[in-house]
């Protein structure tokens, strides 16, 4: 069986293959050309003492712009690999030549979706594997993997995601029969739970953390690639004033505190030509007013990574499992 | 004991239609059995029934001893063509050959090739640039490369030219006089079925008309024909299939019930064409004077 699965497949493991092998050889050019550059700025701004101030640009556009895009690849996964699985042979008739051999359904079904999800898990964790690898530069400055649009691309949530992709393409084969339709389908529910996950589920993983500052001492920033929900000011009262709270938007915000949730012996040190902002915050202190940061700590990165990859394992398991129940118990 | 397929009170039942009613027909080890009927009479849903591929609605089923099952050991016995010939386009006959040894436990892989060198079929090119008949020809051979124990063809000459399809038949008739086949094969064409058959199974509105020898199916029927007059005598000691009445003459199809004793009528010998169509038109409105129906001469397959 294991045979018969790599003699269909074949065609689609060496464009996979290819296709792969264009990406690294890209990935490896443009990332070793990023590491050097990053290494001669860190030196260059070490030397002056001004890394913290330093504005890095690292990379090129075009280059950038194609990492963003394989955020797509889990998606073609599902529809080139997933989706024709079954659906193509079902719709060909082929199924029927296949399953008067003397292999079981089950059998040829499990064989199968091994040999697929394997490969499927090997692909999304090179592209994943390579992403991560390009970016570690861009990383290393801290500029933020654990936001939207870079923790998609990074680390072992590819792997879930494309294992969930080939997964729903497959069953969407064995339900829908026929190839189109099942594009389709693959393509909007997965569109559909990518982005209601990533929008809607992926920031309570965990509770947030929120951490309460002090104006008068060094202030606070969240360490390393934090996940940042909200920063602004909380009054003595305890009322959290973020840039967005309604009514605190004044012509000058600090900390996202508006100006008009101040005293008005503090906002006048604000007014005037020359505004004075630490004296503002110190005032802001002396009336019991603090800073707030509400968000995910940089050190939880793989554990969200993790928990997002299990939810995508999961649920492509639930959907193979009513696909495979649907086709084996049904007539052929 | 020496019965191949043996099936009681078989139904199937898709969402509202009865594709198979109350089917009961045994057929013997050895035999060539034709399946025959309308399109739409239930001869697909049995053959796919008997393999294994759906599943009865009701009734009892038992194909070489055991119910059709997935099972290795089952499978590797029964070999069933599709009526669509069903083929991966892209791969040759060779990939196909490669592709059943690995997947049977018994392999004659030297005998796909023996019969398709026979008949030149070229083995290296895609089977979807090959025509029709060769198409059949390569699936057929497929099948028969298993050794199957009971072979199931749904409409396999359907599609093909007389020449094809006499040498698939030949094919087919060959692999059994090898011995330890039995074959049901669908089939709309009198003239095939007289040719290679020896049992006979016919369906109308998915239920079972028919079902035994045909030599002994045509022993024990006779045409009688006679002067327009009560037949109730005669309805009374033979079972009638058809009665088709013209002004001067009656024509009657009976099974007989005993010998033929009224002096009015004369017995004849019924051809199987005779039978077959004195039963198919024994369904439905009792309309026995109707023209053949269209059947006969359709050579498409049941969609």
């Amino acid at each position: 069986m294991t045979w018969v699965v790599w003699r269909q497949h074949r065609g689609q493991l060496f464009t996979g293959t290819a296709i792969l092998a264009v990406f690294a050889v890209l990935i490896l050019i443009t990332g070793l050309q990023m590491a050097s550059q990053y290494h001669s700025m860190m030196a260059s701004c070490t030397a002056s003492h001004d890394c913290d101030d330093f504005n890095f640009t690292l990379g090129n556009p075009v280059m950038t712009e194609l990492v963003t895009l394989t955020t797509g690849v889990p998606a073609i996964m599902g529809l080139f690999w997933g989706a024709p699985l079954v659906a193509r042979e079902l719709e060909t008739g082929t199924s029927q030549f296949m399953w008067m051999q003397s292999v079981t359904r089950r059998r040829w079904l499990t064989v199968k979706l091994a040999w697929i999800l394997a490969a499927t898990a090997a692909w999304g964790g090179a592209i994943g594997g390579l992403v991560t690898w390009w970016a570690g530069p861009i990383n290393a400055l801290n500029n933020g993997r654990f936001i939207r649009g870079q923790f998609d691309v990074q680390g072992i949530v590819p792997i879930g995601y494309a294992l969930f992709a080939v997964a729903l393409g497959i069953a969407a084969g064995i339900l829908l029969r026929r190839t189109l339709p099942a594009l389709a389908a693959t393509l909007a529910v997965f569109a559909a739970v990518r982005l209601g996950i990533a929008n809607f589920v992926r920031a309570h993983y965990l509770p947030a953390v929120t951490t309460i500052y002090s104006y008068t001492g060094r202030g606070f920033t969240p360490a390393g690639s934090a996940w940042i929900f909200a920063n602004g000011t909380v009054g003595p009262n305890g009322v959290m004033y973020t840039p967005n709270s309604p009514g605190q938007l004044g012509q000058l915000e600090i900390n996202g505190m508006g100006l008009n949730g101040l005293p008005a012996s503090c906002n006048s040190l604000a007014s005037g030509a020359h505004p004075n902002f630490g004296r503002v915050l110190a005032c802001a202190a002396s009336h019991g007013y603090r800073g707030f940061f509400t968000y995910q700590p940089a050190s939880r990165f793989w554990a969200f990574q993790g928990i997002e990859t299990g939810i995508f394992v999961l649920l492509g398991a639930a959907v193979l499992r009513i696909a495979a129940f649907a086709l084996l118990r049904r007539d052929a | 004991m020496s019965a191949v397929v043996k099936t009681r009170g078989l139904s199937k039942q898709y969402r509202a239609v009865a594709a198979l009613r109350d089917c009961t027909i045994t057929v013997p080890v050895g035999r060539i059995s034709a399946l025959i009927g309308p399109n739409g009479a239930g001869k697909t849903s049995l053959l796919r029934l008997l393999a294994g591929l759906a599943l009865p609605t009701a009734g009892d089923v038992s194909v070489l001893g055991t119910a059709p099952r997935q099972d290795p050991a089952f499978l590797a016995d029964i070999g069933f063509l599709a009526q669509e010939i069903p083929l991966y386009r892209r791969m040759s006959a060779a990939d196909h050959i490669l592709m059943g040894a690995h997947l049977n436990p018994r392999w004659d892989a030297a005998s796909v090739r023996q019969r398709l060198d026979g008949l030149k079929i070229p083995l290296r090119q895609p089977t979807g640039t090959l025509s029709g008949g060769q198409r059949a020809q390569v699936a057929l051979a497929l099948t028969l490369a298993k050794r199957p124990r009971l072979l199931l063809l749904d409409e396999p000459v359907a599609a093909l030219d007389p020449l094809a399809r006499r040498n698939f038949l030949a094919t087919m008739a060959d692999a059994v006089a090898a011995g330890g086949l039995t074959v049901m094969l669908s089939s709309h064409l009198v003239a095939d079925i007289e040719r290679v058959c020896d049992h006979l199974i016919q369906l109308s509105a998915s239920r079972v008309q028919l079902c035994g020898d045909i030599d002994e199916l045509l022993a024990s029927h006779k045409v009688l024909v006679g002067p327009r007059k009560d037949t109730g005598p005669i309805e009374r000691a033979h079972s009638v299939v058809q009665v088709t009445r013209t002004p001067r003459q009656t024509t009657l199809l009976i099974r007989q019930g005993g010998p033929v004793i009224d002096p009015a009528f004369e017995a004849s010998d019924v051809s199987l064409e005779e039978l077959v169509l004195g039963y198919m038109s024994k369904d439905g409105t009792g309309d026995s004077a109707r023209p053949f129906p269209e059947w006969l001469t359709a050579v498409g397959g049941d969609q």
